[in-house]
């Protein structure tokens, strides 16, 4: 079965979920995931949808963008292959990279580059950055899943140096831990 | 997905809030170690402690680093010396001493427990020559703790044996003296031992226990402290069954944490796991103090009427969080109130709340006893023998642990300060009540009988 995934971008408010889920059901579309989040005052969803037959993810696209621009949101679509997971690929372990310390730009170009580097894959970012030089004011939490090859040791070492030059209190933190802590 | 709050918090517990493992110990029998010949003796156990310990240290360091959490002391329990030594004279068994102080030093844990004896009911042979041996034992070695097991629900107090514990300590005190005594830090008389403590100075491996096995005490006063310090500030009307809940929170979480930790690091080592002990252990660092709880509380300092309310709730709220939170709970589990080793408690002995009786009273209710206590240098054997069989006699009596660590610092008198280093901290001398007289009591020896409630068959 064909699957698209789209992207919806707009000024937050009441109703928006809706509208995209009614012309998901007027097109006959069934909503396999959704994933919705806010940072500010913007919201952003990522909908995974199996099409019905005979339908492309152009034209979706199409009835999407004709019903949802007129209410100021942005519409990306396209066609969901179904490539290897990275992670499912290799063995991984989950780990909990934290950051906090004073505010400059390229904080989360750095420390995801050195990331990238070793072939972790992110999972899931959270970073607030209020500005100024107070650390529970600019957060970074990196939720990565480390390929059972890659030297930990190493990894952690070149996180704490970069961590160092950027002037970050860095913690690397296999995600267990705080599933004990705060979970029954 | 993990909430923004739960790795925050943890982090701040971390941090800020000084929380850790405080020991992973691993239990080591030595039981077929034994022989009548000191070097096939002190050659079996070196062996063995080399073989089962060489790679504690290191996989503690990987696990706690794996995990962000400090595994603070790395420490090594063994089978009673008096059982593996029985066959050994007193300057031999100084000599076995030697070889734990070594061994303990080559797999670099800061403490090898077990130069310890069970005479509750009767000494044989090993016990005497072990209590002969414990002075010169401590004194001669860094690492090397000792613990007596005087007494017991069962089977009443061996007071011939409190006796000779109170001449053991003055003596161990002596061969100290330069260090404030410090060899008498290292020693522990007890009421119903447990055979799993993973915390010094009373840990050993019990009798009935296996081959080897990893047991862990968690700490974390400084989380419990903050905890009620951040429920008091958003509610201040807070009651005290509602504090009580916080704890059991609080504990649970600490508890976790034991457990993670000492699972993972038995399955490296290849061997099994055996108990996390439910302990609020204290270090003589701010932030890191049972004392400070009681006044988090509400109480002007440890020592002030209502201590003893207080810690009965503080005590009884650790151990029903940690029971849930853990598969199989063991040790001492409850709080520790060592005076040397918590800043607050000894500044609260320092300034006068704090007096040796309210020290025993309160030790009804924890899991502990007189703990780390540094008494005047001059106070005589029958005392010191009298104080140990007062906390004995509230063990027995209640079914419970009870201990006494007690310092009688060469040359000092009440008032004075003693620094015994590092985690042993320091204290004021503590005045004790008929500190250099003679005691007929004490003196009159034999077995104080087991009371009736031991008879439960």
């Amino acid at each position: 079965m064909n699957k698209a995934i789209l992207s919806i971008l707009g000024r937050d408010r009441p109703g928006i979920v809706a509208a995209v889920a009614r012309v998901l059901f007027d097109q006959n579309c069934n909503i396999e995931n959704v994933s919705q989040t806010m940072l500010q005052t913007e919201f952003a969803g990522i909908f995974i949808v199996s099409l019905p037959g005979g339908m492309t993810a152009e034209d979706l696209h199409r009835e999407l963008d004709a019903r949802l621009a007129p209410i100021g949101l942005t519409v990306l679509t396209k066609p969901c292959d179904h490539g290897l997971d990275t992670c499912a690929a290799a063995a991984c372990e989950p780990f909990v990279i934290t950051t906090r310390g004073p505010d400059r730009m390229g904080l989360v170009a750095h420390i995801s580059g050195v990331i990238a580097r070793h072939g972790v894959n992110i999972t899931n970012l959270q970073a607030m950055f209020k500005g100024g030089d107070a650390p529970g004011d600019n957060i970074m939490i990196y939720e990565v899943d480390v390929p059972r090859a890659v030297d930990l040791q190493t990894l952690a070492q070149d996180l704490r140096d970069k961590a160092a030059d950027l002037q970050l209190d860095i913690s690397i933190q296999h995600r267990h831990i705080f599933e004990v802590l705060h979970r029954i | 997905m993990l909430t923004q709050r739960e790795i925050i918090s943890t982090l701040e517990m971390l941090r800020n809030e000084n929380l850790d493992v405080r020991t992973v110990t691993l239990g080591i029998n030595l039981l077929d170690c034994a022989g009548p010949d000191l070097s096939y003796v002190r050659r079996r156990v070196a062996e063995r402690v080399m073989q089962l310990a060489g790679q504690l240290v290191p996989v503690c360091e990987r696990v706690g680093q794996k995990y962000g959490i400090p595994v603070v002391n790395k420490r090594i329990a063994v089978s009673p010396i008096a059982a593996v030594g029985a066959a050994l004279s007193p300057p031999e068994l100084v000599e076995l001493a030697r070889t734990l102080d070594a061994a303990a030093r080559e797999v670099n844990v800061d403490f090898i427990g077990g130069f310890s004896a069970l005479v509750e009911k009767g000494m044989a042979r090993g016990d005497r020559a072990l209590i002969a041996a414990i002075p010169e034992a401590l004194a001669a070695t860094e690492r090397v703790c000792a613990s007596v097991n005087v007494a017991s629900t069962r089977a009443g107090i061996n007071m011939d044996a409190v006796l000779m514990m109170g001449a053991a300590i003055r003596r161990a005190a002596e061969l100290s003296a330069d260090r404030d005594g410090a060899a008498c830090t290292k020693l522990c008389v007890f009421a119903n031992i447990p055979e799993d403590i993973p915390f010094m100075a009373g840990a050993y491996l019990g009798i009935g226990e296996a081959d080897a096995v990893i047991n862990v005490g968690v700490s974390g006063p400084g989380v419990v402290k903050k905890a009620i310090d951040r429920a008091l500030a958003s509610r201040p009307d807070l009651d005290l069954g509602g504090l009580s809940e916080l704890i059991k929170k609080t504990a649970y979480r600490v508890t976790r944490i034991g457990e993670l930790i000492g699972r993972e690091v038995a399955e490296h080592l290849g061997i099994p796991f055996g108990v996390v002990d439910l302990s609020l252990a204290p270090t003589p660092h701010v932030g890191d103090s049972v004392g400070e709880i009681f006044q988090s509380l509400g109480l002007l300092a440890i020592g002030v009427p209502g201590t003893t309310a207080a810690l009965a709730l503080l005590n009884d709220a650790v151990k029903k969080g940690g029971a849930f939170a853990s598969s199989r709970v063991g040790g001492l589990s409850g709080a520790f109130i060592p005076v040397s080793e918590d800043l607050n408690i000894s500044e609260a002995a320092r300034q006068g709340h704090l007096c040796l009786e309210k020290l025993e009273a309160i030790t009804s209710v924890c899991s502990v006893g007189l703990d780390m206590v540094a008494i005047p240098g001059d106070t005589s054997t029958d005392t010191i023998s009298a104080i140990i069989a007062d906390e004995m006699a509230i063990g027995v009596i209640n079914s419970k642990t009870t201990a006494a660590r007690l310092i009688p610092v060469p040359g000092k008198k009440p008032g004075d300060h003693a620094v015994f280093g590092g985690l042993m901290g320091e204290s004021v001398i503590m005045p004790v009540n008929n500190a250099r007289g003679d005691n007929r009591f004490i003196r009159r020896g034999g077995l104080i009988p087991a009371p009736i409630h031991s008879l439960k068959n």
